[in-house]
């Protein structure tokens, strides 16, 4: 066919002229590369959130003490959020199916002979473990006769029973928590990464009455884990528990609460919000690429449409039409920019994976920017060349060949 | 073959109009191997121009090989030039960084249908011009009179009823230039129809007939009673050099 022949020209003068040619893909090869990158890191956390987001469980509500919108985790030295507000919500508020309360110190030294690990010690009520749908995989779970008698007991996750007992059963064995000897009577299901981003497999978990007169020494709660019985009714639970705590904490908007109320949807909201926000901001980054890309190209094309006079005026001369010049740079221009689209899909790909690999970034290749660089590649190959093209295709070969 | 029927070229409008050409009237037949002769600014160039279908009259008729040139369009123009004409320029004209081969190929790409013997045409007539050996070198690795045979292979390359060709020996020393004539003297005895346009009377009396433009008028129309031979000519040329080689080299004789 004549028009292929004629665009193997534009392939191969884009061929001929290397280094002029490199630099008019650089914008779209660069643009392409940022965007790839931008959209395997924004997948990447896609994923993660959402795989992260499930573990949070649908259906339920987490009231946690400190106040302030957005917070996902409790904040600590807030000691207004007592057993008793627990009870409370049990009592007065509708569609409650389980709240469980949960006393938590981080970071605790826990000791097994000569072994120590670090880990969140939790002190929970024996309905927690359906709270969380976190059940124990080998031995038992904390029991309403643990609470009565403030056993000394716990429950591990499966990274503190790796690094206190190696491959030891760790069922019967002793491990210290302070000065407090409690006895391993279970090991949790395995759970991996929490929400925001921490091993949910450190934990001790011990009743939550000896938690709090033998272990912390405190009265209050870091937050209160609540099951509903139906997940539409999320948003009228959580305003009820909010009017039954306000009046509990005697609170009066507009001041400040105490506690926060976080459901599914606010922990996905916080955490894809900002993710969402910065791969707009770079995607945008990256579209800004591409535009002064095709710029730059649309220039050098210019210029080179001037400096090639001479063999437009040839290949007129030898029988080419108007359009088979115009064909012809729009090739060789599609040509640079689609090169420049596979360059950059690589090199894009090349830098998400070494991001992954060296500072953990989370990282998913998706088609999606390579289809998208196609079309912008297409867009900029076509747009910025047409005006080239067309500058060529108009020459006077008269004219173009003195 | 070739018809000029009282043409007619005029560039501008109004006061500041131009006649390149007036009322020119002849003819070409097959075969023929003509000189136009013209000092510059005689109409020479819009002469060419027409004749190679890069224009069109602005006033008579111009008929190529039963085609009536006037009435083309661009793309008609193109077709025409691509089918019927061979070009051959001052300035060569190939493409760089492409192979003599390739150059000579490149009239191929904007025919209708691409010959599937593209190539083997295309050594064939890079063999008539003496140029088997140097097929695939670029035109930066050629010599001046090398380059204008590919040229003219490339003009060949369609078998054109027409090789026009524009001061062919204007950019070569005498022997390179000598050389091309006599190429161009093979294809006449060929039967190739072949117009030079030239403003050196020697070359042109390598033609069997010269036509003399002045103001835009054929001023004189003569046949060449006995052509100049460009074969003889190179062999006078080696002759001298050859003497010429027994004594000093000029450029020696500079300090």
């Amino acid at each position: 066919m004549r028009i292929t022949r004629i665009a193997r020209q534009g392939a191969r003068s884009m061929g001929a002229h290397k280094l002029r040619s490199f630099f008019m893909m650089l914008g779209t090869l660069i643009g392409v590369a940022a965007m790839v990158v931008v959209m395997a890191a924004g997948a990447g956390a896609k994923a993660n959130v959402m795989s992260r987001v499930a573990g949070f469980g649908s259906g339920a509500l987490m009231v946690n003490a400190g106040g302030g919108r957005g917070h996902s985790m409790p904040q600590e030295g807030v000691v207004t959020l007592t057993p008793q507000d627990a009870d409370a919500i049990r009592a007065q508020v509708r569609g409650v199916d389980i709240a469980a309360s949960q006393a938590v110190k981080r970071g605790a030294s826990i000791k097994a002979g000569s072994a120590q690990a670090f880990g969140t010690v939790l002190g929970v009520e024996p309905s927690w473990h359906a709270a969380w749908d976190w059940p124990v995989e080998r031995g038992r779970a904390i029991s309403e006769e643990d609470m009565l008698t403030m056993a000394r007991v716990c429950v591990i996750g499966a990274t503190i029973e790796r690094d206190l007992f190696g491959g030891l059963d760790p069922i019967g064995q002793t491990l210290q928590l302070d000065n407090v000897r409690c006895q391993v009577v279970g090991v949790l299901a395995v759970r991996g990464t929490s929400p925001m981003g921490g091993d949910m497999d450190n934990r001790v978990v011990i009743p939550l009455t000896t938690a709090l007169r033998r272990v912390f020494n405190q009265e209050h709660l870091a937050s209160i884990r609540v099951k509903l019985s139906d997940p539409r009714r999320s948003q009228a639970t959580a305003d009820e528990i909010q009017a039954l705590l306000h009046e509990r904490h005697h609170i009066t908007p507009p001041a400040e609460d105490d506690f926060a109320i976080v459901s599914e949807t606010d922990v996905t909201q916080a955490v894809s919000g900002i993710e969402g926000t910065l791969t707009r901001l770079l995607t945008a980054l990256a579209g800004l690429s591409l535009l002064v890309g095709g710029m730059v190209l649309m220039n050098i094309l210019l210029l080179s449409v001037n400096e090639r006079r001479k063999e437009i005026g040839l290949r007129r001369a030898l029988g080419a039409r108007e359009r088979d010049v115009l064909h012809q740079f729009l090739a060789e221009s599609l040509a640079i920019t689609l090169l420049g689209m596979l360059l950059g899909t690589a090199f894009g790909w090349a830098v998400a994976l070494g991001l992954g690999a060296t500072i953990g970034m989370p990282v998913a290749l998706t088609w999606a920017p390579v289809a998208i660089g196609a079309a912008a590649a297409l867009a900029v190959g076509l747009g910025f060349g047409i005006q080239p093209a067309r500058r060529a295709a108009r020459l006077d070969p008269i004219k173009a060949l003195a | 073959m070739i018809e000029f029927d009282r043409v007619s070229k005029t560039y501008g409008e109004g006061a500041g109009q131009v006649r390149a050409l007036q009322d020119v009237s002849f003819s070409v037949a097959a075969g023929e191997y003509v000189a136009i002769m013209g000092a510059s600014g005689t109409g020479k160039s819009t002469l060419m121009h027409l004749l190679g279908g890069l224009d069109t009259p602005s006033a008579g008729v111009y008929r190529l090989d039963g085609v009536d040139v006037a009435g083309l369009n661009d793309d008609g123009l193109s077709a025409l030039r691509n089918r019927k004409i061979g070009f051959v320029f001052q300035q060569f004209h190939l493409l760089e960084r492409t192979t003599a081969l390739q150059n000579v190929l490149l009239p191929l790409i904007y025919a209708d249908d691409y010959p599937a013997d593209a190539e083997a045409r295309g050594r064939r007539v890079l063999e008539a011009v003496g140029l088997g050996d140097r097929m695939d070198h670029r035109p930066n690795e050629l010599s001046g009179g090398q380059q204008q045979r590919v040229a003219v292979a490339r003009a060949l390359i369609n078998d054109p009823a027409l090789l026009l060709a524009d001061e062919p020996t204007g950019n070569l020393d005498r022997q390179s230039g000598l050389q091309l004539l006599s190429v161009f003297k093979r294809l006449h005895q060929q039967g190739r129809t072949i117009i030079v346009v030239t403003h050196d009377e020697q070359v042109a009396e390598h033609a069997d007939r010269i036509r003399v433009l002045r103001d835009g008028r054929i001023a004189d129309d003569r046949r060449v009673p006995e052509p100049r031979d460009a074969d003889a000519g190179l062999e006078t040329l080696a002759a001298s050099e050859g003497a010429a080689g027994a004594q000093q080299p000029e450029a020696e004789v500079v300090p």
